[in-house]
């Protein structure tokens, strides 16, 4: 069926009172608690009147040495899990989508892990995973490593594999999720077209199905990309002191005794947010992305 | 152009209401600290009676808050007629934080927790920041239990009478006595011993506050300098030799540590497993009876024992505070009251083991006959031993700066 | 044909892999919740004991309260997420809406944004509107990072969502009321139930808003199986943790089986 473009409203409710009740909790409050954030992280004291703007409190962020390995292991660690979560969501959605006895329990059981809070799988991952952990056990009982420190660093280590693979968990099957439902809704003509035309199962799916799904994929990708980068649980769980990623460094930072660490806490905090920000907002002014478009697609 | 100003619209009207100040909530008139120095203890009490007072304590141990819960919400109850109530709380650092935010906004009363469990570094930082409501320890009865040398100061800061001193901790390494029969006792010792068994050793990476009190021994003792010398305030000579004597001793060591130094358990949970899993032969902790409560709730096997540093382990005690703006002081009086006594910490130790807290000579001879019947833990080295090696907190100038220096040479090499 | 088999049996593979990585780290928690005595190389526990569970039931744990405040107000947040964000996510998706991409960029910013950003303010914007130390600021505060997810996912489903279809009824002489229950909402269904499960999953969640905003007046799971887990009483955490997951699995099941129904 083809939509007329333009305004497609069938209600007479004006646009702006239908969005004023979220862009008060959001604009309002989450924007008062960034600007209030901002401010105390230029030197606002609240109690104080008497106060310069001042921005020492971000360059010895940016002077920071630990500041600076935090965002590339954390720059890493959410690219590697956007990617792994992105590739095995859509080959998850693609085998399910092909199911035809039992889709319908395969669906539900993808989405067990999406129930499970992040904080309890982080949990469950250091009984699992740790040198001295269960799958280590069996390998031991299989006769396959003799101690622990045989075993591969999956949690601790430097390169964050543990972290990776507890947030894998979870968005690979959320990006299954979002993929099988837009691939479900994708018209069986463009495919057997494709098909009459010779091309291959790989074919196919490069040229007609990715271009018709990435759109969609690609937001839950940055939804991915966009939690892991900024969430604090799974990697104080599963991470090392040094380098931590940027959630922990300035966890640790605010938590600090020392009074003068918190305005720099936050403005670790900020920058993040910026950073975070400034790739969102590349993304959403690439042509062709769905967040620039007239319909949004993210389910 | 409308949804523009429907967005400026918002914003104003939120950022004005925000810019409004509430109105104080002034219920029962707050007890000050000058009419606390007048009045007469029975009017305390009296005027505690019937309230309800909200601790915020650590909840990381279900025995603890058991107890709290249990035998001491009931105590209290009986003698004071006070409800308790405990809040959880996982660092008190958020407490601290809190409260900072409450004074910026001008919450000067009516704050939602009375009465706060806090250690050493947290009351510096609170203090710094004027968030706490006092002097009021010397005035409590029971401060007569413990020794005024324990109640001046908190690690090297002035408490004048803000806070009161309550449990007491004494740092203890645990190993198994199945797999070890005689542990290194001496820090040279020990040095040697990890150096003999490399990856058999590690300590909790800092911020944390068992690792931080590891590395304090060695900045205390490596050097060789006498513990008295770091008592007179922050030295910055006697602090370069012994902080690079320190690092040097870590640095040394650090090759044969658990994963060769490269990294460290980030929390004392994480260096308890790899303690009963075998991966490391030692545990550390600030409470001296730590192990035999793993033992009882069958964490630790049955065989571990604590030890000492012949050097004389740190030991301080932990503190309740009373925040600027809480809302039921007289009640948080009295509550802090009753938990210095004697009582409490018999039931203490009755139910969770522990260390005597208290000074012996002001006890009454039924109260000692009472000392002498409880068991220590199987682990729980005894008090003799415990005070022959004790060495108190410097000043935290020290442990700031070392903290940030071992950051720096050793983490971040 | 040969291929298929193989790739049947790599899929199995595969998917019993990724299954048990999920599932495998549950399994732990329970038996780790039962268990003594579990060291390094067995498999299972020497003895079993049921102090963490006896604990967690005990009147003196607060845990179950704990867990009904934290039950109610996610039920709220999720309610109250799905009202605000129901008419924000149609306009977004089907009306004409200027700078809509700045729009969709701000609503993306407490999804961003690390908690610490904006946590520190809310708690000095909520001080001065009186709301701290309140029930009804932890509900209110919780909104914020979960009205985003829900507005963004409401206008994916409304992106699907055929406008004439509402005209239709109109034309066939429906009323507004039964326009909007007979053909809207049917049709937003899924997504409705997507967006309130996930509203309820990050206000179940959260952590340090709440020990701020409650001011410890309002006591949820979060405050206590984050100082469980950090402290080393591995089978009192792994009890909590398993009393934290039951009704977000619960949930996420419920709603997956309403939306294969669809």
């Amino acid at each position: 069926m083809v939509k007329p473009p333009g305004d497609q409203r069938a209600t007479r409710a004006p646009t702006v009172l239908m969005l004023a009740p979220v862009l008060m909790v959001v604009v309002g409050l989450f924007g008062a608690g960034l600007g209030a954030a901002f401010l105390e992280s230029i030197g606002a004291e609240g109690a104080n009147p008497a106060w310069t703007p001042t921005a020492e409190h971000y360059l010895a962020v940016l002077r920071d040495r630990e500041f600076r390995a935090a965002l590339g292991l954390t720059f890493w660690i959410a690219t590697a899990t956007t990617l792994v979560s992105t590739v095995l969501g859509i080959a998850l959605a693609l085998i399910l989508v092909g199911l035809v006895r039992g889709r319908q329990t395969a669906y539900v059981l993808l989405q067990v892990p999406l129930g499970i809070p992040h904080l309890a799988i982080a949990v469950g991952f250091v009984t699992l995973l740790a040198p001295s952990g269960w799958v280590a056990r069996g390998m031991f009982a299989l006769g396959l490593i003799g101690a622990p420190s045989d075993f591969p660093a999956l949690v601790y280590d430097g390169y964050g594999i543990g972290i990776i693979l507890a947030y894998v968990v979870k968005e690979a099957p959320f990006v299954a999720v979002v993929s099988s439902a837009l691939l479900l809704r994708l018209d069986e003509e463009y495919l057997s077209v494709a098909r009459t035309l010779g091309a291959s199962s790989w074919q196919q799916f490069r040229h007609v199905t990715w271009p018709l799904i990435a759109p969609g994929v690609a937001s839950a990708a940055l939804m991915v990309f966009a939690f892991v980068f900024a969430a604090f649980d799974t990697p104080f769980l599963l991470g090392r002191p040094y380098p931590s990623m940027l959630s922990v460094v300035a966890q640790r930072r605010y938590l600090s005794i020392e009074l003068a660490d918190r305005p720099v806490a936050l403005a670790m905090a900020l920058i993040m947010t910026a950073l975070a920000a400034s790739v969102v907002w590349a993304y959403v002014r690439m042509p062709g992305s769905s967040l620039g478009r007239e319909r949004p697609a993210v389910f | 152009m409308t949804l523009r100003r429907v967005t400026i619209v918002c914003c104003a009207v939120t950022l004005i209401s925000t810019a409004c100040r509430s109105e104080p909530d002034a219920k029962r008139a707050a007890l000050t600290a000058e009419a606390f120095a007048r009045a007469e203890w029975s009017q305390v009490l009296d005027q505690a009676r019937g309230s309800t007072v909200s601790f915020a304590m650590w909840a990381g141990d279900g025995a603890r808050n058991s107890f709290f819960q249990g035998t001491v919400a009931r105590a209290v109850a009986t003698e004071l007629g006070v409800t308790l109530r405990m809040i959880p709380v996982v660092e008190p650092a958020d407490v601290v934080n809190k409260l900072l935010n409450e004074q910026r906004a001008g919450r000067v009363d009516q704050g939602t927790i009375d009465l706060v469990w806090i250690n050493g570094e947290n009351f510096r930082t609170a203090r710094q920041a004027g968030v706490l409501w006092g002097p009021f320890a010397e005035r409590l009865p029971n401060i007569r239990y413990y020794d005024p040398s324990d109640r001046r100061a908190d690690f090297g800061t002035p408490t004048e009478g803000y806070e009161a001193p309550w449990e007491y901790a004494q740092f203890v390494f645990a190993y198994d006595a199945a797999r070890m029969a005689a542990p290194p006792s001496r820090l040279p010792d020990l040095k040697a011993w990890i150096q003999a068994h490399p990856g058999r050793f590690t300590y909790p990476a800092i911020p944390d506050f068992t690792g931080s009190a590891f590395i304090r021994h060695v900045l205390l003792h490596a050097s060789g300098a006498p513990r008295a010398a770091f008592d007179a305030g922050f030295d910055e000579a006697l602090y370069a030799r012994a902080s690079a004597a320190a690092i040097d001793w870590l640095r040394e060591v650090r090759p044969s540590l658990w994963r060769q130094g490269e990294t460290y358990p980030a929390t004392p949970a994480d260096l308890n497993r790899l303690f009963v899993n075998g991966e490391i032969d030692f545990s550390m902790d600030y409470n001296p009876a730590f192990a035999s409560d793993r033992i009882a709730r069958g964490e630790f096997p049955a065989t571990v024992r604590t030890m000492v540093l012949d050097e004389g382990t740190l030991t301080n005690y932990s503190f309740l505070a009373i925040p600027f703006n809480a809302a039921n002081r007289a009640g948080a009086v009295a509550v802090t009251n009753y938990l210095l006594s004697p009582a409490h910490a018999f039931s203490r130790m009755r139910e969770m083991g522990g260390v005597f807290p208290l000074m012996l000579e002001p006890l009454s001879p039924a109260e000692r006959q009472t000392l002498a019947s409880l068991a220590a833990g199987p682990a729980t080295l005894p008090l003799e031993v415990l005070t022959q090696h004790r060495i108190r907190e410097a000043d935290v100038q020290y442990l700031l700066r070392f903290e940030r220096d071992w950051r720096r040479e050793i983490l971040e090499r | 044909m040969h291929r298929s088999r193989v790739s049947r049996l790599a899929t199995i593979a595969g998917l019993t892999g990724l299954g048990c990585l999920a599932v495998g780290p549950l399994g732990l928690l329970v038996v780790n919740s039962v268990g003594r005595h579990w060291y390094w190389p067995a498999l299972l526990p020497q003895e079993w004991s049921l102090r963490a569970w006896r604990y967690v039931a005990s009147p003196e744990a607060g845990l179950i309260d704990a867990l009904a405040t934290s039950l109610m107000i996610a039920l709220v947040v999720a309610t109250l997420s799905v009202m605000v964000a129901l008419p924000a996510g149609r306009a977004l998706a089907l009306h004409h809406v200027r700078y809509r991409r700045a729009l969709v960029f701000v609503l993306l910013l407490p999804v961003l944004a690390p908690p610490l950003a904006a946590t520190m303010g809310l708690h000095a914007v909520f001080l001065r509107l009186g709301l701290a130390d309140s029930l009804a600021g932890v509900l209110l505060v919780h909104l914020v990072p979960a009205v985003p997810y829900a507005t963004l996912m409401l206008a994916g489903s409304f992106a699907n969502f055929d406008p004439l279809w509402e005209s239709q009824a109109r034309t066939l002489g429906a009323g507004s009321w039964s326009m909007w229950t007979r053909v809207t909402l049917p049709a937003v269904m899924p997504g409705i139930a997507v967006a309130a499960a996930f509203a309820f999953m990050i206000s179940w969640s959260q952590y340090l808003l709440t020990l701020l905003i409650g001011g410890g007046r309002v006591i949820t799971l979060p405050l206590f199986l984050v100082g469980f887990v950090r402290s080393g009483d591995e089978a009192v955490g792994a009890a909590v943790s398993l009393l934290f997951i039951a009704p977000t699995i619960v949930l996420f099941t419920v709603v997956a089986r309403l939306l294969r129904e669809t």
